[in-house]
């Protein structure tokens, strides 16, 4: 692990973002912005997660930000109908749902996953403007435990944090300990292998997207926590996002190889970049080129170390 | 004047050792064998040489000027040629397209007719009979080998080195291959074949440098050693005995019945019985249709084959159903079906078991996986660093022992093994052949593919022969002979 941390540059390119953004703004390193930050990085970074465990096994998912905005429109809408618990309970389901699709789509029909997400995707989100009517729509007013995943904290960290780096230590947990773990990772290097030694590549080709849809569909109800809205419109492009994520965290997208707690570092250094360039007042149009270009250097330095 | 000279060449990987001290010449118009176990070195001298590898030190001499920073593409343009122990084909590409693959300016158009005409002239010449048109991937390894031969036969070659060519190649192929070498050796060509079969480098070879622990240790002329010296100058003993003592009797007279088996190749269905501890080989020429019967039998081929074990029917599924019903294959194609080559050593064995080594929640008890690949690694004298070194950072015949341990670790009740000693060293090959034989003796059925004819005859109780996908004929040890296996293999009576 030592070894590991040393030869990858991942940590690098993290702890300087860290210290220069430290230098370029005071106010980077106060409490109320790093509490911010950690509101943002939360959910994005979980479908990072998810993104990560497809793109080991080789695939790719495309939908997540469809299934981001679907969620969050459809638990605004439920709000209104069911119980509060209920309404999280089938936003969960439909998630997995989804993510079931896809994966039945990859791993029984052999689909091409770019193909399979892609078409999702736009079902999808689809089906988010069908059910919105294409306006947000704000959440019922006894929804206060979710709001309360959006914006609330336990000693100063928020609690949409406190999930995410749960779920994070979970699936590092999975991938280390846990036979469907090893079936991951081995699937993504040599899938034909994986077959004649007697494990279902199907079923767990199924399962990442699966994993992937939940944790997509947990993102969507931080986000709706914290703005109290479900909007159709929300999402775009941030597949892409995600897919940077796990890239900068030198993941492989071959798959097979990667690591989740670089993965975690990439998502942070993403965040980071946004934070410290809203925080100097980079107007947005400037903001996509900068980060752009640092995922560019980012992939760069990181490709030189392996 | 030698054409080649290496001297004091030594080469570490991160620490590793690989190469120590290597001396040897070679000069044209001989074929030099290279002799080592398994880690010994050899693919890692030929890539220094091909400039696959950088050496950490010595020189490299060829044709009397020195190679310093030499590369593959430097050391081509020189003229000399590799084919590598693990193929370098691209498996999407034709045939034709494989051979010609980076040459010509790639400026010019491509002629297609032309490319795929010069390839078959140029497969045809050397003795071999392959569609040019048709892609890698559907080629079986023998065809892949001989594709790669004719790859690094398409250009000016002055030194050709080929690493293990014969592993994957069958008696009659081989043959050809000979026949070729011979020819080029007649022609001024220096050429350093390595293989673990002794035979092989008695027939073929003018001289042998034998390599130990990434030392050179002797060169010798061919003509002037035996077998058992060769041995013992190898592995530093001599072996009594290669194949074990047989025991078996038919004794408590369990049967595998296998009716109806359709597979890729057979026009009619087969049949087929085994024998509760019986070795029962499948002999026949490469293509003959060997490996797709192991294929069927290990569910891989949709057919409606019957299987019956002690009186009770048993379905053929896919692999995993097979494996659940305690049956096990280790297949011929080591880098694409046998190992994960970026997972760990340890991974790799432990693949097939995982289920017997974690809880009821699926969590791997880590102490106990570790305890388990330790013992098979003993068990079969894989020669590794740390067990969480990737699969690829080994030899090739550690390699091949490392997927004979991840099926050792299911325990089989039926155990089809593929050429199970492929790339193998005369040491190893033996211990392998013990703990098949130990396997059998405990009560396993075995089902083996093999085209060395003498670890054919030597290990199996029983041989049945196939050709164009059918079984022709079968032999009982009584029987067993050379002759007569080849005869009925290529057809003729
Ligand atoms: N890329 C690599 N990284 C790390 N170690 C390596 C690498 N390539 C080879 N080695 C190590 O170098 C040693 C020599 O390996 P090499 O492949 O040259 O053996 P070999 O004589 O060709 O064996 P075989 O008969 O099994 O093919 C082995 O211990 C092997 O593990
Ligand atoms: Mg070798």
């Amino acid at each position: 692990m030592k070894e590991k941390l040393l030869k990858n540059n991942t940590l690098i390119i993290f702890l300087l973002l860290l210290i220069g953004s430290s230098l370029v703004s005071d106010s980077f390193l106060s409490g109320n912005n790093l509490q911010n930050l950690l509101r943002q990085v939360a959910p994005i970074g979980l479908v990072s997660i998810g993104m990560f465990l497809v793109i080991l096994t080789g695939g790719i998912d495309l939908s997540v930000g469809s299934i981001l905005a679907f969620i969050g429109v459809a638990f605004a809408i439920l709000s209104y109908e069911v119980y509060f618990a209920a309404a999280i309970a089938i936003v969960l389901l439909l998630g997995i749902g989804i993510g079931a699709i896809s994966g039945y789509l990859v791993a029984y029909q052999r689909m091409a996953p770019f193909i399979a997400t892609l078409a999702l995707m736009t079902i999808v989100r689809g089906a988010g403007f069908l059910a919105s009517k294409g306006a947000p729509i704000s959440v019922g007013e006894h929804s206060a435990a979710i709001m309360y995943l959006g914006t609330g904290s336990i000693f100063g960290i928020p609690v949409s944090a406190l999930l995410f780096f749960g779920l994070f230590i979970a699936v590092f947990v999975l991938l280390k300990y846990h036979v469907v773990g090893r079936h991951i990772i081995a699937i993504g290097s040599n899938e034909e292998a994986v077959r004649l030694s007697g494990i279902s590549v199907e079923r767990t080709k199924c399962l990442v997207y699966i994993i992937s849809g939940f944790l997509t569909a947990l993102a969507a109800l931080m986000v709706v926590g914290r703005t109290g809205v479900g909007s159709p419109n929300i999402g775009i492009g941030m597949e892409l996002d995600a897919i940077a994520a796990v890239v900068i965290g030198g993941t492989s997208l071959a798959g097979g190889r990667g690591s989740v707690f670089f993965t975690l570092l990439g998502v942070f250094i993403l965040g980071m970049i946004g934070n410290i360039m809203n925080l100097l007042d980079v107007t947005a149009y400037l903001q996509q080129l900068i980060k752009g270009i640092i995922i560019i250097l980012a992939v760069l330095f990181q490709k030189r170390s392996i | 004047m030698p054409m080649l000279k290496l001297r004091h060449i030594k080469k570490y990987f991160a620490g590793v050792k690989a190469l120590e001290d290597v001396n040897l010449e070679v000069t044209s118009g001989e074929i030099h064998a290279l002799l080592g176990e398994n880690g010994a070195g050899k693919s890692t001298l030929m890539k220094v040489i091909s400039g696959a590898h950088l050496a950490d030190e010595g020189e490299i001499i060829f044709e009397n000027k020195p190679l310093l920073k030499t590369s593959p593409s430097i050391s081509k343009s020189l003229g000399i040629s590799i084919i590598y122990q693990e193929f370098s084909l691209v498996e999407d590409l034709s045939v034709a397209e494989n051979i010609y693959l980076g040459k010509g300016s790639s400026m010019k158009w491509l002629n297609w007719n032309h490319i795929n005409k010069s390839a078959e002239v140029l497969l045809h010449s050397l003795g071999f009979q392959i569609n040019v048109r048709q892609k890698v991937a559907k080629l079986s390894i023998a065809e892949q080998q001989i594709v790669e031969i004719a790859k690094a036969l398409s250009s000016d070659v002055k030194l050709l080195i080929l690493d293990e060519p014969s592993a994957v190649l069958g008696t009659a192929e081989l043959a050809k291959l000979f026949v070729l070498l011979r020819s080029l050796r007649d022609r001024g060509v220096a050429i350093i074949y390595i293989s673990h079969h002794l035979d092989e480098l008695l027939e073929l070879t003018d001289r042998i440098t034998v390599l130990k622990d990434g030392r050179s240790v002797e060169t010798v002329f061919t003509k002037d050693i035996s077998k058992d010296d060769l041995v013992t100058l190898m592995i530093g003993r001599s072996i009594s005995q290669m194949y074990p003592q047989k025991r078996y009797t038919a004794l408590d007279g369990k049967q595998i019945q296998i009716n109806n088996l359709q597979t890729v190749m057979s026009v009619e269905p087969i049949s087929l019985i085994l024998n509760k501890g019986e070795i029962l080989g499948i002999g026949g020429l490469v293509g003959a249709g060997r490996t797709e019967i192991l294929d069927s039998l290990f569910g891989n081929y949709n057919n409606r084959a019957e299987i019956i074990i002690d009186n009770k029917k048993m379905v053929l599924r896919h692999p995993k159903g097979m494996i659940e019903g305690g049956w096990g294959m280790v297949p011929e194609d080591r880098k694409r079906l046998g190992g994960i080559l970026p997972m760990s050593i340890k991974e790799n064995i432990s693949l097939t078991n995982l289920g017997k080594i974690s809880n009821r929640w699926g969590f791997i008890n880590l102490r106990k996986e570790k305890e388990i690949v330790l013992q098979l690694i003993q068990k079969l004298q894989i020669k590794i660093g740390s067990m969480d070194d990737p699969l690829a950072s080994l030899s090739g015949g550690n390699q091949q022992k490392v997927i004979l341990a991840k099926w050792l670790n299911v325990a089989p009740q039926v155990l089809l093994v593929d050429e199970p000693t492929r790339g193998v060293d005369v040491g190893a090959r033996a211990e392998i052949y013990t703990i098949i034989q130990e396997l059998a003796d405990q009560g396993v059925y075995i089902l083996m593919v093999s085209s060395d004819m003498d670890e054919l005859m030597g290990l199996s109780d029983r041989i049945v022969i196939v050709r164009k996908g059918q079984l022709i004929g079968e032999l009982q040890k009584s029987d067993f002979s050379e002759e007569i296996i080849l005869r009925m293999a290529l057809g003729a009576n």
